[in-house]
């Protein structure tokens, strides 16, 4: 008998909890109000490349192993290893994340997630600068303009607009009527195809970001005269536009995206903007300006949060004799200097996301792959341990990207045989303490 | 010609996506791929069967081609993929995906096939 259910996708981090599914007992036959990043979520449960049994790679290729014996050859991978890796984690709920954290103690490891490569970087710095976040609810309530600098929220979290811009809020009851956007970017992307006559687009010249940040700090200080021939691309009227939104607007959220983060000056983009911030809250008497983290995969905020809360530190663990340490390394410095011996994969992919010469290291040591389906690292894999899809086949907790917990639900059965990546962290963590 | 190479997110050339569900051929037809301006193609003296060969100091790689008059001159950009991985590199513990300098040049060499990428990983063991 069919049933109709609201739930919440794990496509992305913006984790929408108003999708109507419609299932019998074995399957989803409908799904409702998902974004082409949910669908594809969804899809992972039929999907041709879904992994279905562990995997063991020898001279013969890849071998289909029993769950005993597969788990026996991780742990006796895991044992011969005397500098693991642990990466990824951005993809599991966070009842598996502890326990990751726990095998990382257990095994001695150095843990790290996708994080660190992405929004980890602006909140390592403001975590000596400070920052002021924000969450979804206040956005729609009451923020009155919004800006996205070096992101195309359209087509990496794509419902995010039709949430924070085209709502109506508790103090913003005509929506996007009174909602300003701005866009800062090197090309028209497709998020500024949402943009009305009011709204600000900034075609800004490639990493020149910087230099904005900084004329506009001068700028809402109130001592600066913008140049004529404006700066970076940008003509003087839009750079005096820009500093009126700024300096008039009520509550204005930032989203930074990748373009931020890879300047040419290494982190000092995300520091100049962190002092802008700072610099217009200091001004304003009215309202607020704040940062909304944008990270893809549905659950890397949480992994900050069970990281801080288990070891005092978001992201980059290096555990010695059961404690963490001091280490200045991410996961990037680790495998450049080959300081690993094994690197434990869990639910993500980073030979599609390391440039080539990190992938060569890292494919130079055995790897052991947990994760649903096939991908760059499942080609190089030396076990490959296959769990459930968490938020379809298996419950969990996840932080949304503004930083709120989201209970995610078990909707229809995994495959056969096939576990949670918590009921098989759990069974490897239970080996090593034998 | 030397242009800048920036990596980004499309949802139609979604790495995540094409793994998921597609077939290799159809993900090498849309992460094998570089988007860049019209006048650059004629800078480029291209025609739409040839192919971009993208190098620079860290590799290089073979992909197909789109014009688009939305992206600035001397731009092109390409999704985060095995193939952009090519040319990215590493600098202060950082992956650089954007603002990379690479020299491109119009081929009439295939596409980097997915296989020979995986080989290039495997087989050059440090």
């Amino acid at each position: 008998m069919s049933e109709q259910l609201k739930i919440t996708c794990s496509g992305c981090s913006l984790l929408c909890d108003d999708i109507i599914i419609i299932k019998d007992d074995k399957e989803i036959k409908e799904i409702l109000g998902a974004c082409q990043k949910g669908i594809n979520k969804f899809n992972q449960i039929k999907s041709k490349n879904r992994i279905l049994s562990p995997l063991y790679k020898d001279k013969g290729g890849l071998k289909v192993l029993e769950w005993d014996l597969a788990l026996n050859k991780a742990i006796q991978i895991i044992k011969n290893a005397k500098k693991p890796l642990i990466y990824g984690l951005s993809t599991i709920s966070c009842e598996s994340q502890i326990l990751a954290l726990k095998i990382a103690k257990k095994i001695d490891a150095f843990i790290d997630s996708n994080s660190t490569i992405c929004q980890g970087k602006f909140l390592n710095i403001a975590s000596e600068m400070g920052i002021t976040t924000t969450t979804l609810t206040e956005i729609i309530n009451k923020s009155d303009l919004i800006i996205l600098w070096g992101t195309n929220i359209v087509e990496s979290i794509p419902r995010l607009f039709s949430k924070i811009l085209f709502s109506r809020g508790k103090f913003r009851m005509t929506g996007r009527e009174i909602k300003n956007l701005i866009i800062v970017d090197i090309y028209k992307t497709a998020s500024f195809k949402v943009m009305g006559t009011r709204d600000l687009a900034i075609i800004i010249r490639p990493n020149e970001d910087i230099e904005l940040i900084k004329i506009l700090k001068k700028a809402v200080k109130g001592d600066y005269t913008f140049p004529n021939e404006g700066i970076s691309g940008i003509d003087k009227q839009d750079l005096e536009r820009f500093k009126t939104f700024l300096l008039n607007s009520e509550h204005i959220t930032i989203l930074p995206g990748q373009a931020l983060l890879n300047q040419k000056t290494n982190g000092d983009a995300i520091k100049e903007l962190l002092e802008l911030v700072n610099l217009l809250n200091n001004i304003k008497n009215n309202g607020r300006i704040s940062l909304l983290m944008v990270g893809g995969h549905y659950n890397m905020v949480g992994f900050e949060h069970m990281a801080l809360s288990e070891t005092g530190k978001n992201q980059s663990i290096q555990f010695k004799n059961g404690e963490s340490i001091k280490s200045d390394d991410n996961i990037i410095s680790k495998i450049q200097k080959e300081d690993f011996d094994l690197s434990i994969i869990i639910g993500t992919d980073p030979i599609s996301h390391f440039p080539l010469e990190i992938s060569k290291i890292l494919s130079s040591k055995p790897i052991i792959l947990i994760d649903n389906k096939k991908s760059g690292t499942f080609l190089i894999a030396t076990l490959i341990l296959p769990t459930s899809i968490t938020g379809i086949e298996n419950k969990g907790l996840a932080f949304r990207l503004d930083h709120v917990p989201i209970q995610l639900k078990k909707i229809i059965e995994p495959p056969s045989l096939i576990q949670s990546d918590y009921e098989l962290l759990q069974k490897i963590l239970d080996r090593l303490n034998k | 010609m030397e242009m800048i190479l920036n990596t980004i997110r499309l949802i139609n050339n979604d790495q995540n996506v094409e793994w998921n569900c597609q077939d290799v051929e159809f993900m090498e037809e849309h992460l094998a791929i570089g988007f860049i301006n019209p006048l650059d193609f004629k800078k480029l003296y291209l025609v739409p069967s040839l192919k971009l060969h993208i190098s620079n100091n860290h590799g290089d790689v073979i992909v197909n081609f789109k014009q688009d008059s939305k992206i600035p001159e001397g731009i092109i950009l390409m999704p985060v993929s095995l193939w952009a991985n090519q040319v990215t590199y590493v600098k202060n513990n950082n992956i650089i995906y954007k603002n990379i300098k690479v020299n491109v040049e119009g081929t009439r060499d295939p596409p980097t096939k997915l296989n020979e990428l995986i080989e290039k990983i495997k087989s050059d063991k440090i």
